[in-house]
């Protein structure tokens, strides 16, 4: 097995996507991951890199309204694709909810897992709302934190989960 | 899958891969052959492999949800065809998959988390021995394979086998499976996505018991094991064990607490299948 | 009495980290001319290094910098106690995350792509690979591969031991933990146009950092800042400094920012672990349960550097001498030595929590061969609150251990489980009890200070040197200080750990929230006396008849200048009170032995065994926490819950192994931290006798949760399969083994 580790770098290609609402076009090689172009040109910081092998859910955004770990999309999969992350979901209801359920029990200590966890919720939330059967704890069975014991985010679940059956 | 590691070449950076995006299948299989490219579909598997190791193929070859066959659940006469690049959480969210593999849907939790369930492929899991493969090859799953000289199906055991290095998995075939009795379990090493020591899948056809696990010593039909307990039904369960034991140790299967662990594993899911209650 | 959840704090950044607006040290990414770092690391456990060229590195494409040992400007040595690793490695390589060399670069590709291309020769030598033939090997450094060893004694135990009616003897191993906070390694390092820098890196010791930073690069410790940088998570990892030297020396060289953030991968290899142990203990009893002798021979492996080893050394021994029993005579000893396995240091539990799985788990063997209830047999031993601590110490508890232990006795979780859950589960429930020290002991220099004063915008400004890894200190200050003033949360601000502002020592040895407490004890009343003298000049109102508030400062319940008045009319200059205490010790002790400042734990678990497969599940923690006045009750439980969880990976899945000091797992796929489904549900309740004028209400609770999970989670298992573990991580084929055995026995 050989490997060249002076390669050339592949043609850089655009990747047009819309992000949080603004269609954005970047030159980037086309196995760049979707993480990298967020940091790099979208100039954003929410989605990070925790393990970079998609098992630790820090840089969990919503991609065509689903939950994905944004370290293992690659950039030639997201022409006509639609990215959100919290940085753009401030107005959005779900959001909302899940970011004062979070705030209220503590389910945050140091926070850098948080805005993953976030997403993962709005989706969770999302589906349910669609009508599918959600278990909000499943939801964020991917997303890793070390700081809580997930002590309070499972409190936030079930606040989630008492307001999702009112409505 | 792709081409041999040995006829690869790999580079040491993400910026220099090539991603070839052909229009059809046949395309694809050809640019495999030509560039000795690997596939990709959702990269859930290769991709943490190639950063573990900080080496990519130089060329990889995009593989297309909307290309006929390759996506998607359908159910006929031949019982229900599932296209390659249908997702894991597609799967478990199918109608279909509830009544044709009713513990599919929970099993999949386990297999990874979420995020990786919308990204990862059925197709992709089968190919390198995920969990997914155990309860197909119980189910005698047939695939749908493109190769150069085109489309062909066979036993998914038989492809494993003889599989070359351009082989593209459009989808499988699982047999009318409805009102069959089926368990699944996986051992890993925590309650949620962990890699597999051990993943088993017991079936009952309404004939005879089925049998297979997938893991750390491999994909593997219990066809000895199946016999016995086929042709000595009326014999306790337990008495199987020495049968599996050494069908295990003869397939490579060499630790021997994960053994110990299949042998109660199988009689656990043989009760569920109600050969015992 | 069980501490519920509360509503969470708004304010302090929670939701500005939700939201994705607050940035930790490796969200720099957009600072203007900002390089990237990266680093290159020995491929060998052991070698020597004959030759490092950089050559073909420094023609690579989008490279400003390649440095080298020789690059080093000042002392190419860091560590806390001892100054043993080098920040570039010169001639010898002892871990396989040994740093060799770095680069600068403007792309992080471009700078992997150079590291790529540097030369290096090694020349390997034998791996020093088991802590138990470590001292048998060629020294990695000095004379000796033994860094240190100590021993506690009290009585003449091998008497006591000869008059002991039961005797147990076991060998007890604990894993090499990962601390695997989110957030790895790294932050920004930025050259001032002074010849000094700044630094942005997730840390835990600003002022410490600095000094050591200072005489890496040759500046004067003026020269080098360390500003407050949000961390995501540190437990004891970013004690020690990690990348901040290499970026530093890359930002003096380029005069430009530097990036270094360390991947996942990187951080696994290179980052430091807990020390594993292995420890035999030998303990004996009279036939009443009566605990006469103890005797405790333990190894830890602190790797290619000391770090804080010998510190964990001292915390694993002082435990280790059961500092909550009564113990007739002991001879604890330990042996801290260098291998090639990686590096070990701080990590939350600092060696207290393995000598504690051992100590707890002998008192259960003690209690079964005398077949009796494990909670008596406690009860026999434990100290009362009066008496002096195990090493002969003035102690200072905020309970009665008996207490603890009855409200442990009292927990629900002894009811059995359902019956239903018996075919395939074996359910059963056990208890542990753990006690901690606060501060950094044995009369090591033990102080820090803080300030508060009133901003330009009249913002009450509290300033400690702590560092915020998430662990909810600003909110603990916050509670404080609207105690103490009478004002609310948001006329205050906190800032904690900028090396420019008051020294306040490491944040570590859970001392924060103690020194906190003391020196907003002694500050908080002669700041308000000094803003009050200044309201009262304002107004012309008698100072005595003003008082702080919310917002401002009122007259008879009226507010008469709110702080933001106060700040524009008045003086800021002298509303500034510093102040700087000791940590506090016993009095009268001339040479401070172990810790004055003393909290408990008692921890009872419930676990499920599957027989199947041998693999455990807990299904509850209750524990009960004597451990002072809760300033923040959600901080409190989060600690508590955050502690317990990571104490429970240590006892189920976590493990970093190493062959010929190769570590076999690299990142969180192959490391196993608990996700929200391997974590029970948990109860936390408080016991609280503290009197509102003691000295010392307040307990630094950031360790306490991880104290005695392990060993009520192997109590657990004992109650349901009547196996004992003493090897962690709980290994379930043992388990297998172990329940299989048992059937065939029935059977």
């Amino acid at each position: 097995m050989t490997r060249n580790t002076q390669p050339e770098p592949c043609t850089p290609e655009t990747a047009t996507f819309e992000l949080n609402g603004d269609v954005i076009s970047h030159w980037v090689s086309p196995a760049t991951t979707l993480l990298d172009i967020l940091r790099d040109a979208g100039r954003i910081i929410s989605a990070r890199a925790g393990c970079r092998i998609g098992r630790c859910g820090a840089c969990t955004v919503l991609l065509n309204g689903q939950a994905v770990p944004g370290c293992l999309v690659m950039a030639w999969q997201l022409s006509d694709c639609r990215v959100e992350t919290v940085e753009g979901l401030t107005e959005d209801p779900d959001f909302i909810r899940v970011k004062e359920a979070l705030a209220t029990e503590s389910a945050l200590q140091c926070g850098y897992c948080t805005p993953g966890i976030a997403v993962s919720l709005v989706s969770g939330l999302r589906q349910h709302r669609c009508g599918e059967a959600v278990d909000l704890e499943e939801a964020v069975a991917g997303n890793l934190c070390r700081c809580t014991g997930y002590g309070g985010l499972k409190r936030a679940v079930d606040a989630l989960k008492e307001t999702s059956s009112e409505t | 899958m792709s081409a041999p590691i040995s006829e690869l070449n790999f580079v040491s950076a993400r910026r220099a891969v090539r991603v070839l995006r052909p229009d059809s299948p046949s395309q694809a299989v050809s640019l495999a052959r030509q560039c000795r490219a690997s596939y990709t579909a959702g990269g859930t598997w290769l991709q943490p492999a190639y950063e573990r190791d900080q080496c990519w193929p130089e060329n990889l070859v995009a593989l297309n949800a909307s290309w006929p066959g390759f996506w998607g659940l359908e159910d006929g006469s031949n019982g229900l065809t599932v296209g390659a690049m249908t997702s894991l959480a597609e799967m478990a969210r199918h109608p279909l998959v509830r009544d044709y593999l009713p513990p599919l849907a929970k099993f999949l939790n386990l297999v990874a988390g979420p995020g990786v369930r919308a990204l990862g492929t059925v197709g992709g899991n089968l190919i390198v021995g995920g969990d997914l493969s155990a309860l197909a090859m119980a189910l005698d799953v047939r695939v749908d394979v493109v190769g150069h000289a085109g489309v062909r199906t066979l036993p998914l055991s038989q492809w494993l086998r003889e599989r070359t290095s351009e082989d593209l998995l459009r989808g499988f075939t699982i047999p009318d499976c409805r009102g069959w009795r089926m368990s699944l379990e996986k051992l890993g090493y925590r309650e949620r996505f962990s890699p597999t020591r051990a993943t088993l899948a017991c079936v009952h056809d309404g004939y005879r018991l089925r049998l297979a696990v997938c893991g750390e010593g491999g994909l593997l039909r219990l066809a000895a094991t199946e016999a016995f307990l086929n042709g000595w039904a009326a014999l306790a369960p337990d008495d199987f064990g020495a049968v599996l034991d050494c069908e295990l140790v003869d397939h490579g299967w060499q630790d021997t607490h994960v053994r110990m662990a299949l042998r109660r594993m199988t009689t656990g899911l043989l009760s569920e299948v109600a050969l015992g209650t | 009495m069980e501490l519920k959840a509360q509503p969470g704090m708004a304010g302090t950044g929670v939701l500005q980290r939700i939201g994705g607006r607050l940035g930790y040290a490796t969200d720099q990414q957009h600072i203007p001319g900002l390089l990237h770092g990266a680093i290159l690391r020995s491929r060998y456990a052991h070698a020597r290094l004959l030759r490092v060229d950089t050559t073909r590195a420094r023609s690579m494409p989008g490279v400003r910098a390649v440095v080298t040992a020789q690059d080093v400007p000042g002392v190419n040595r860091f560590g806390i106690v001892v100054r043993d690793q080098p920040v570039l490695c010169e001639n010898r390589v002892r871990y396989e995350g040994d740093a060799i060399a770095a680069v600068a670069a403007d792309s992080p590709e471009q700078a992997r792509a150079a590291l790529e291309v540097i030369d290096v020769d090694y020349a390997p030598l034998p791996v020093v690979a088991d802590a138990d033939t470590a001292e048998q090997m060629s020294p990695l450094h000095g004379e000796s591969n033994l860094v240190a060893r100590d021993t506690f004694t009290r009585g003449d135990s091998e008497a006591a031991f000869a008059r002991c009616a039961v005797i147990v003897e076991h060998h007890y191993q604990t894993p090499r933990q990962m601390h695997a906070f989110m957030e790895t390694e790294g932050g920004v390092a930025i050259p001032d146009n002074n010849g000094g820098v700044v630094f942005r890196v997730g840390c835990q010791s600003g002022h410490r950092d600095a000094e050591q930073l200072a005489d890496i690069l040759g500046l004067k410790s003026t020269q080098v800042t360390v500003e407050a940088t949000p961390t995501g998570g540190a437990f004891g990892g970013k004690d020690e400094m990690t990348i901040q030297p290499v970026a530093g020396i890359l930002a003096l060289q380029t005069g430009l920012p530097v990036l270094v953030h360390l991947d996942r991968f990187e951080s696994c290899r290179a980052g430091i672990k807990r020390h594993p142990v292995s420890v035999v203990m030998t303990t004996g009893c009279d036939s009443q349960g009566r605990i006469l002798a103890h005797r405790v021979d333990a190894l830890l492996d602190t790797g290619a550097y000391a770090s804080l080893g010998p510190a964990v050394l001292e915390n694993f021994l002082d435990h280790a001498t059961a500092p909550l029993y009564r113990i007739e005579a002991y001879s604890v000893s330990g042996r801290l030595v260098y291998t090639n396995n990686g590096v070990s240091g701080a990590f939350r539990g600092f060696g207290g929590n393995q000598a504690t799985f051992a100590v707890e788990s002998q008192l259960d063997a003690l209690a079964e061969k005398l077949t009796m209830c494990p909670l008596e047999f406690r009860r026999i031993n434990l100290r009362t609150a009066d008496e002096p601590g195990s090493r002969g110490q003035p102690v200072r508890w905020t309970a009665p251990p008996t207490d603890v232990l009855a409200a442990a006795a009292a927990s629900p979780l002894w009811v059995p489980a359902g019956a239903a859950a018996r075919r395939r589960w074996l359910t059963g429930t056990g208890m542990a009890m753990g006690a901690q020290g606060n501060g950094l002991g044995d009369g090591l220099p033990d102080s820090g200070g803080g300030r508060v004063s009133l901003t330009a915008e009249g913002r009450i400004l509290l300033e400690f040197g702590f560092a915020d890894y998430g662990q909810n200190l600003a909110e603990a200050i916050t509670c404080l200080v609207c105690e103490g003033l009478g004002c609310t949360a948001s006329d205050i601000d906190v800032v904690l750990g900028d090396s420019r502002g008051p020294d306040s020592g490491p944040t570590s040895a859970s001392r924060s929230s103690v020194l906190v407490h003391g020196v907003l004890a002694n500050t908080l009343p002669r700041w308000k006396d000094l803003v009050r003298g200044q309201a009262a000049s304002l107004t012309n109102l008698p100072p005595e008849e003003l008082d702080c508030g919310p917002g401002g400062l009122f007259h008879n319940s009226r507010q008469i200048l709110s702080y933001q008045e106060l700040a524009e009319k008045g003086q800021l200059a002298p509303m500034v009170v510093d102040a700087s205490q000791a940590f506090p010790v016993a009095p009268d002790q001339d040479q401070p032995v172990g810790r004055y400042l003393q909290l408990q734990i008692a921890t009872v678990a419930r676990v499920a065994v599957d027989r199947l497969t041998g693999r455990v599940r807990v299904t509850d923690l209750h524990h009960i926490t004597a451990a002072g006045r809760v300033i923040y009750p959600p901080g409190y439980l989060g600690q508590i819950e955050g502690a317990a969880i990571m104490g429970l990976g240590m006892t189920l899945t976590e493990d970093m192994p190493t062959r010929e000091g190769r570590y076999l797992a690299d990142n969180l796929d192959q490391y196993m931290i608990p996700t929200i489904h391997d974590a029970p549900d948990q109860r936390v309740d408080v016991l609280d006798n503290t009197p509102k004028t003691d000295s010392f209400p307040v307990r630094g609770i950031g360790e306490l949760g991880i104290e005695a999970v392990a060993p009520a989670i192997c109590s657990a298992i004992e109650a349901a399969t009547s196996i004992r573990v003493q090897r962690l991580p709980v290994d379930p084929g043992y388990l297998l083994s172990a329940l299989c055995a048992q059937e065939k026995k029935r059977s």
